[in-house]
């Protein structure tokens, strides 16, 4: 198909769009480490709070980290880099048609969708169960993970390392050093830290251009700040314009198809002695993989709960949710508009909302404006994508969004659309 | 070769497996607050259609050795304040979750207590809906009336569903005594009001045309009387929607006739006083008598201005956008010794133990889970 | 010999405290006891019957320039305050002058012209009355009691389930006024309690929400402030 044909070509030239990715960021040549020049919709106070002044990563570093990013090398069988699941040019996530989850080393599956890079320095946690801290932390633990990029240990992926000259090259030149574990994260976390998104229609938007998306997006923005009751979870605001409050969130998600109470049960006596990195392993397990952020804090309010994902560039980092089992963008607020899937620890905040379908059309055409102006082709071609699947709607329960049927719960108001802008600053 | 040349999927599965085996079950706990998932109850379940109700609880072991030879369990579901389900369907969601909770417990309690304030304002339409949603409770259950439940027709409604809103049982060596505690002096009938005005006055928490809450002289007596009879060892526990002690005044978390109640329960070794209305974690110890309040499912109240007992251990203020935040439902641990533990089962927040212990040691030992946010 | 008056400058002004004449009735009137100048200089008394200062170069009779004038008040008046610290130097309307009191003149020396009473500030806009006040701290209080009956009636706020503001806020408690603007979380961003009223309009009461104009929203933000008064502004508090 010429789609494949073009996402083939475009992989072999991945090192030049890393290349031309970072010209196009700007950055200060000289290496000083100065914070760089950033776009509209990324804002300057949350990189001085997520990028230390030590850690602003220099043109060398950025460069050896994007050729490791991807290194099959790395990978036990040499098969599996960290862009098979977090593909550049497809939003840095691995879109799949087949499964919602991603897959590693021999095809084994885990039970988790690869979240985007993009902006992925801004959040306050790593992973869906935010169980790394740092990018540096988070970038160890797929490369370890049997069913991602299986390497044994990191002995001996430095090991392999060592053994190829241009790396023993890269590292000394850039650490002083012969390869070692902690910097090849470091390499990795310096160039994810080159990954900010934030030139979307909407941002040109709200810095004033009317025209920059159309009415029906504006719509969607009204409803997103009112009737869907997004912005409590999906915070936006100048300073925080990630569209996520970093927190954790039952939504449901959790208990599709599966017997979440004896999973629960199950799971207390493992996760109170588990090391971080079988809690890692326990996190890619289909089942236990389900109760989330439970795994790392142990607290019960925490069962079955995800971190809320930012919404930037959602159009192309599709299949949504943390198993990937949303397809399309309709599909999600579908789940969200009959007020997701009754569990035991549903969050209190998830409740049916009673969207109409244009309702519906309109938040959905507003989410796909907050894609990146550098991926436009693709957030076009996802956008016929997924309205060509907009009448297939598994998750659309219409007797439970009117109240007809089921756990009841409340529905918005009779949606006034007001300009949000007079909900507040932003 | 070592194991891990086998599929990687097996591999895990049997270390898993072997893990979980070796490890013993209760014993390797640490000390915790019941740990449950509910179901859906049955009559509800079938209604939907759904999978037949799994549930399960795993009892802290400090508990379990506390609860030896005669201790027992109860739980509780208060004030739930419904309308009839049309006309606002956020209250009677949060009923059927406390419903779907209690049903869930295993092993599941003696009996349930029910708080008070099932209606909101007291109609008949209301009473019944209540009355509906509670017999799909598994375990029996111990009415207790709420002023909401009463001054729309002072009570005629209840009697007939419930029966007499005042009475007393004894249960595994406990003497169990429910008053009715929320009478009023007549604030109505110099006014001239209707039966709904009278009711609307009392709806109001910050409403000072109200009288305040009270035992009353009838009750009273009753209760001397009834508690005539019971020897001065038996453990107590009474059941009452008002606090039986003076909080604060202006939103009638207090009883007005507290003190004499109080003087007619002195002369017990160990009284523990349930009661509602208040819609907050609190608690509190006066001479002999522990107090402990129950959640509310509907809506939370904030702290009073002024006259917070001293050993209670605020919660963290509610989130409006979570419907179900701040509220719950719980359970009693009636111990050997006929003391009390509370289990606040709060819905979206890790549960909060609060021990007899604490009480009794003046909040010295085993104190609650203290609250990060300020009061405002 | 008469001592010229001096004109001294306002600063030193200066009024008879307490040991003026006019506290005692009779002919044993109090008198400041001038020490007198070895050298024969000008001995000049304050009226306060015990600060005296002696002016070197200058005989009784000869004039002063009001340079050296304003040294001697600016002295006395130095000392005067180094003897009462913290004390206030104040002008009666209708007191006496300030005298200089000549070393061995018996007689006063004739009264400073009083300066005139002050007169309150004239305007249409600061001249408002009791009964004013009064006015308007009535049309306050109704503002404020309009806001207290739609806090406390779902039917006045539009709600659709019959939730009333005091269901969760008794006496608007927990409203916390006095902390905005904040980060409102349920918002996710800034606002302003305006902007949290009309929340809790559209969520837990399920209404539709007021315009930025309508009188109800003033009213309710009246109330709900007029509980919090006297409680310190603590913007951005979480």
């Amino acid at each position: 198909m010429a789609t494949s044909q073009k996402w083939f070509t475009a992989a072999i030239l991945g090192a030049s769009a890393v290349a031309l990715t970072l010209t196009a960021i700007g950055f200060a040549e000289d290496g000083s480490g100065q914070p760089p020049k950033l776009p509209p919709g990324v804002s300057a106070q949350l990189y001085a709070i997520s990028v230390p002044p030590d850690r602003v990563p220099s043109p060398q570093e950025v460069a050896l980290g994007g050729k490791l990013f991807q290194e099959k090398r790395i990978s036990a069988d040499n098969s599996v880099a960290c862009d098979t699941c977090h593909d550049l040019n497809k939003g840095f996530t691995d879109h799949r048609p087949d499964y919602g989850t991603s897959a590693g080393v021999g095809g084994k599956h885990g039970a988790r969708n690869a979240p985007t890079i993009l902006n992925a320095m801004f959040q306050a946690s790593q992973f869906w169960d935010g169980r790394s801290a740092t990018l540096e932390d988070q970038a160890k633990l797929p490369i370890l993970n049997p069913v991602e990029m299986a390497a044994k240990s990191p002995d001996d992926v430095v090991v392999k390392l060592r053994a190829i000259p241009e790396y023993v090259q890269a590292f000394n030149a850039v650490y002083g050093r012969d390869v070692t574990w902690d910097d090849l994260a470091s390499a990795l976390a310096a160039f994810e830290r080159t990954q900010y998104s934030g030139n979307a229609p909407f941002d040109r938007f709200l810095a004033g251009d009317a025209r920059a998306i159309d009415e029906q997006a504006k719509r969607g923005w009204a409803l997103f700040n009112g009737k869907a009751r997004c912005a409590d979870c999906h915070a936006f605001n100048t300073v925080n314009p990630l569209f996520s409050d970093q927190k954790f969130h039952n939504i449901g998600i959790a208990a599709h198809d599966r017997n979440f109470a004896a999973l629960a049960r199950k799971s207390v006596p493992l996760v109170e002695n588990a090391t971080a990195e079988q809690i890692d392993e326990l996190a890619l397990k289909p089942d236990y993989s389900e109760l989330g952020r439970f795994l790392i804090t142990k607290n019960e309010s925490d069962i079955g709960a995800f971190k809320t994902e930012t919404l930037r560039n959602i159009g192309v980092t599709g299949p949504y949710m943390h198993d990937g089992s949303l397809t399309t963008l309709w599909d999600v607020i579908d789940h969200y508009n009959k007020g997701g899937v009754a569990n035991p620890y549903l969050d209190g905040g998830i409740q049916r909302l009673g969207l109409a379908e244009n309702e519906i059309d309109d938040l959905v055409a507003f989410l796909f404006t907050l894609t990146d102006d550098r991926f436009a082709a693709f957030n076009k071609e996802e956008i016929t994508r997924q309205t060509a699947l907009k009448n297939t709607r598994p998750q659309r329960e219409t007797a439970v969004v009117e109240g007809k049927k089921g756990d009841l719960g409340d529905a918005g108001p009779d949606s006034t659309l007001r300009n949000p802008a007079t909900m507040g600053a932003f | 070769m070592s194991s891990r040349y086998k599929s990687v999927e097996t591999r895990h599965y049997e270390e898993r497996e072997a893990f979980f085996r070796n490890l013993g079950r209760l014993g390797s706990l640490s000390r915790r607050g019941f740990f449950k998932v509910a179901g859906i109850s049955a009559g509800i379940a079938a209604a939907k259609g759904l999978i037949t109700p799994q549930s399960f609880q795993l009892i802290d072991v400090a508990h379990a050795q506390g609860l030896g030879g005669q201790g027992f369990t109860f739980a509780y579901i208060s004030d739930t304040h419904m309308y009839v389900k049309s006309l606002n369907d956020r209250f009677v969601r949060s009923a059927l979750k406390a419903v779907d909770d209690v049903n869930a417990l295993d092993p599941q309690p003696d009996f349930v207590l029910f708080g008070g304030d099932l209606a909101q304002t007291g109609k008949a339409a209301e009473l019944d809906q209540g009355a509906e949603i509670l017999k799909t409770l598994k375990a029996p259950v111990k009415m207790m009336v709420g002023e909401h439940d009463w001054f729309l027709d002072m009570g005629e409604h209840w009697r007939s569903l419930f029966g007499e809103p005042q009475y007393s049982f004894d249960h595994k060596g406990v003497h169990f005594v429910t008053l009715l505690s929320i009478n009023e002096p007549d604030f109505w009938t110099a006014r001239h009001m209707t039966a709904e005005e009278r009711m609307s006055t009392v709806e109001g928490l910050d409403n000072p045309v109200q009288g305040r809450f009270e035992v009353g002289v009838a009750g009273r007596a009753w209760l001397q009387q009834d508690l005539a009879k019971v020897d001065p060892h038996t453990p107590v526990v009474v059941f009452s929607h008002s606090p039986l002690y003076k909080y604060y005044r202006n939103w009638n978390f207090w009883t007005e006739d507290a003190e004499q109640v109080q003087a007619i329960l002195a002369k017990f070794d160990n009284v523990t006083v349930i009661h509602g209305h208040t819609h907050q974690l609190l608690t509190n110890r006066i001479g002999n008598i522990n107090f402990f309040g129950m959640m509310s499912t509907a809506w939370p109240w904030p702290y009073a201005p002024e006259g917070l007992p001293r050993l209670t251990v605020q919660m963290n203020r509610a989130d409006p956008f979570n419907a179900f935040d701040a509220c719950g439902d719980g359970r009693f641990d009636v111990l050997a010794n006929g003391m009390v533990d509370q289990l606040q089962n709060l819905w979206n927040r890790n549960p909060v133990t609060i021990r007899a212990s604490y009480l009794v040691s003046n909040g010295q030992k085993d104190q609650p889970a203290a609250t990060t946010l300020p009061s405002y | 010999m008469r001592l010229r008056t001096l004109s001294f400058s306002p600063l030193a002004l200066v009024l008879c405290l307490g040991t003026a004449g006019n506290a005692f009735a009779g002919d044993d009137l109090p008198r400041h006891q001038l020490p007198s100048s070895p050298d024969g200089n000008l001995v000049v008394g304050l009226c306060d019957g015990e600060t005296s200062v002696e002016v070197p170069g200058v005989k009784p009779g000869d004039p002063m320039t009001r340079d050296q004038a304003q040294r001697v008040a600016d002295q006395l008046m130095g000392e005067w305050r180094r003897k009462h610290p913290g004390a206030e130097w104040t002008m009666a309307e209708n007191a006496a002058p300030a005298e200089a009191v000549a070393q061995n003149d018996d007689e006063a020396a004739p009264a400073a012209p009083t300066p005139a009473a002050p007169q309150a500030q004239v305007q249409t806009y600061g001249a408002f009355t009791e009964r004013d006040q009064a006015i308007w701290q009535a049309s306050t209080e109704d503002l404020v009691a309009e806001g207290k009956r739609i806090f406390h009636d779902p039917n006045a706020l539009g709600s659709t389930d019959a939730v009333s503001c005091d269901m969760c806020h008794p006496d608007a408690a927990n409203t916390h006024p006095e902390t905005y603007p904040k980060f409102q979380v349920q918002l996710g961003r800034v606002a302003m309690l305006r902007d949290m009223i009309n929340w809790c309009i559209e969520n837990p009461v399920r209404g539709k929400p007021f315009a930025d104009d309508d009188h109800r929203l003033k009213a309710l933000e009246a109330y709900i402030i007029a509980q919090r008064k006297g409680a310190a502004l603590d913007y951005g508090k979480h």
